[in-house]
């Protein structure tokens, strides 16, 4: 029988190895995973720290006796410490085991902060269920905590913690908050936000120093902005490929540090594929390979492997990174990119701005929502954008991303068909509103270049 | 890895952190609620030279020189469709068979 490896139990390892199984019955399909569940949403714990979503059981989507009625040969727990690409075998408690076709899907580890004390107890990285099960039972009986790095899970930490009633200090080395993906005009309302649920914002501020007590546990964080007192810290750096095994058995590596695989999820070794957080995906507007991406990217990714393991010629396209999140209660979201990283690569482009409502403007509950577009100064293509505010973030932010993706323009956007329906959308659609203006400026000669 | 691929990540990493830390100075300088970014030590170089130097080069030739040094992606259909372009389906693709005619009376 032909046997397929999967390496990894996150989205992109349950994604490839269940439809592999689903689309090939007679192949045997076996999963490693070092951890002792599968199928859960990380992307939910800080959720479940904050009290929004009541207990960490329900983020649990299925279990592993279910994988295994599914016909698939779960191995939890258990690390696969070498590949060996000539004989075809991984190694795993010293034995070897042979496969015919390897999906590696080990995904990522977060950042170590670069300063003294970063291995002292006490700091808490977001990934393992099960670590942030027992970090929660902790958390009943502490006071504050210091949450290092404002990215999108450092933030979603920091509001979730505020919101349970703790003193949460949030330290970033940036400007302002999600600094990478947010421009700087969405941050005075995410700041005000934040600081409503109580978190104290410190940024600009470096960090410089974990200190320990006596039995090792972090009891204050020094930055350049002072000493803060802390009884756990959260750290939330940069997601960093988890690529030990893959560099160690030849793969080839992009430049951002992940396995480089081509557009059917393939890597530099025949038989050989790779997804998820471990590999690197080309920016659909430069070709410019990035990693970082969501959870719904993953399986993706993992789905595109395993078609095409089982025999299918599915492509992957390149990616225009639809985002969105909530920081502390204000919704933001966006794709591709907003001037600040346009602006740091180089991209030339024109604004599309616009302030439209979330239902009729009758209707109760209706919020603004601000759109932000960015085009092409010749063309008007649409090659990035920011929107906040209200509901309806996350579905617009999808549809540009998929419209700029297919080379929407702003004169496509502007004569858009919209809903109307005073519960859930106002008779102008807010997109429409941003790439009117556009136009009217353009007819005024008003539309400004930008680089 | 390779010495190269080192190079290419340190090249990749050195220059990024650069042009964001001058782009989040000038965007964040009259928002409210931003303060200045923390800056390291020991970024002259990049900060005082390639900034300057990068941003005077068009983005077409930014683009032709990252793909000739090998930092865009290989192996990857570029985006699907240009504007005003028609929709195709995937190269090797097989095309769907004409749909049956319907007997015609006669």
């Amino acid at each position: 029988m032909e046997r397929v490896i999967v390496i990894g139990g996150g989205g992109a390892g349950t994604a490839a190895a269940t439809i592999t199984k689903r689309l090939n019955p007679a192949l045997k399909v076996t999963v490693f995973t070092e951890f002792s569940d599968i199928a859960y949403s990380p992307c939910g714990i800080p959720f479940v720290h904050g009290r929004e979503i009541p207990k960490f059981e329900d983020l649990f989507l299925s279990t592993v006796e279910r994988y295994r009625e599914d016909g698939l040969d779960m191995r939890m727990e258990t690390v696969v410490t070498d590949i060996d690409l000539d004989r075809r075998t991984i190694t795993t408690k010293n034995e070897p085991e042979g496969f015919d076709k390897l999906i590696l899907c080990t995904g990522f580890f977060w950042e170590q902060p670069d300063v003294p004390g970063a291995n002292l107890d006490g700091l808490h990285y977001v990934k393992d269920i099960r670590k942030s099960m027992e970090f929660d039972k902790q958390l009943d009986s502490m006071k504050r905590i210091v949450v290092v790095g404002a990215g999108p899970v450092g933030v979603e930490m920091a509001g979730g913690l505020a919101r349970r009633g703790l003193h949460v200090d949030l330290v970033d080395e940036g400007p302002w908050v999600l600094h990478e993906i947010l421009d700087p005009d969405v941050a005075k309302p995410v700041h005000d936000s934040l600081e409503a649920r109580g978190v104290t914002l410190h940024l600009g501020t470096k960090t410089e120093s974990f200190e320990g007590d006596a039995d090792g546990h972090v009891r204050a964080v020094t930055t350049s902005d002072g000493v803060f007192e802390c009884d756990a810290v959260v750290t939330g750096l940069h997601k960093v490929p988890n690529t030990k095994l893959a560099e160690a058995a030849g793969l080839k590596l992009g430049t951002t540090g992940a396995v480089s695989v081509d557009d059917h999820m393939r890597t530099s070794a025949p038989g050989v594929w790779a997804a998820g957080d471990v590999v690197e995906i080309p920016h659909g507007l430069n070709m410019i390979p990035i990693v970082g991406l969501t959870g719904a990217h993953a399986y993706a990714q993992g789905r595109v492997a395993a078609v095409n393991i089982t025999g299918g010629d599915l492509a992957y396209d390149p990616v225009w990174v639809p985002w969105g999140m909530v920081a502390g209660d204000y919704t933001i979201g966006g794709f591709s990119m907003g001037e600040n990283l346009a602006r740091s690569v180089g991209v030339p482009y024109v604004l599309a701005k616009g302030v439209g409502i979330t239902k009729a403007r009758y209707y109760p509950g209706a919020e603004k929502t601000f759109v932000k577009l960015l085009a092409e100064p010749d063309t008007l293509r649409l090659i990035g954008g920011v929107i906040h505010g209200g509901e309806g973030v996350k579905e617009r932010c999808d549809f540009l991303a998929f419209a700029a993706k297919r080379g929407a323009t702003l004169y496509d956007l502007a004569y858009m068909e919209n809903i109307y329906s005073p519960p859930i959308g106002a008779l102008f659609e807010p997109i429409q509103i941003a790439a009117q203006n556009a136009l009217a400026a353009q007819r005024e000669n008003k539309l400004a270049i930008a680089t | 890895m390779s010495s190269l691929s080192d190079a290419k990540r340190n090249l990749r990493e050195r220059s990024e952190r650069a042009l964001r830390l001058a782009v989040l100075s000038e965007l964040g300088r009259d928002q409210p609620s931003t303060v200045e970014p923390y800056r390291p030590k020991g970024d002259r170089f990049w900060r005082m030279l390639f900034v300057p130097l990068y941003r005077r080069i068009p983005w077409s030739a930014k683009q032709r020189a990252m793909a000739a040094l090998g930092m865009t992606a290989k192996g990857w259909q570029p985006p699907a469709r240009k504007p005003g372009e028609p929709w195709r389906p995937p190269a090797g693709a097989t095309p769907p068979a004409p749909p049956a005619q319907p007997e015609r009376d006669s």
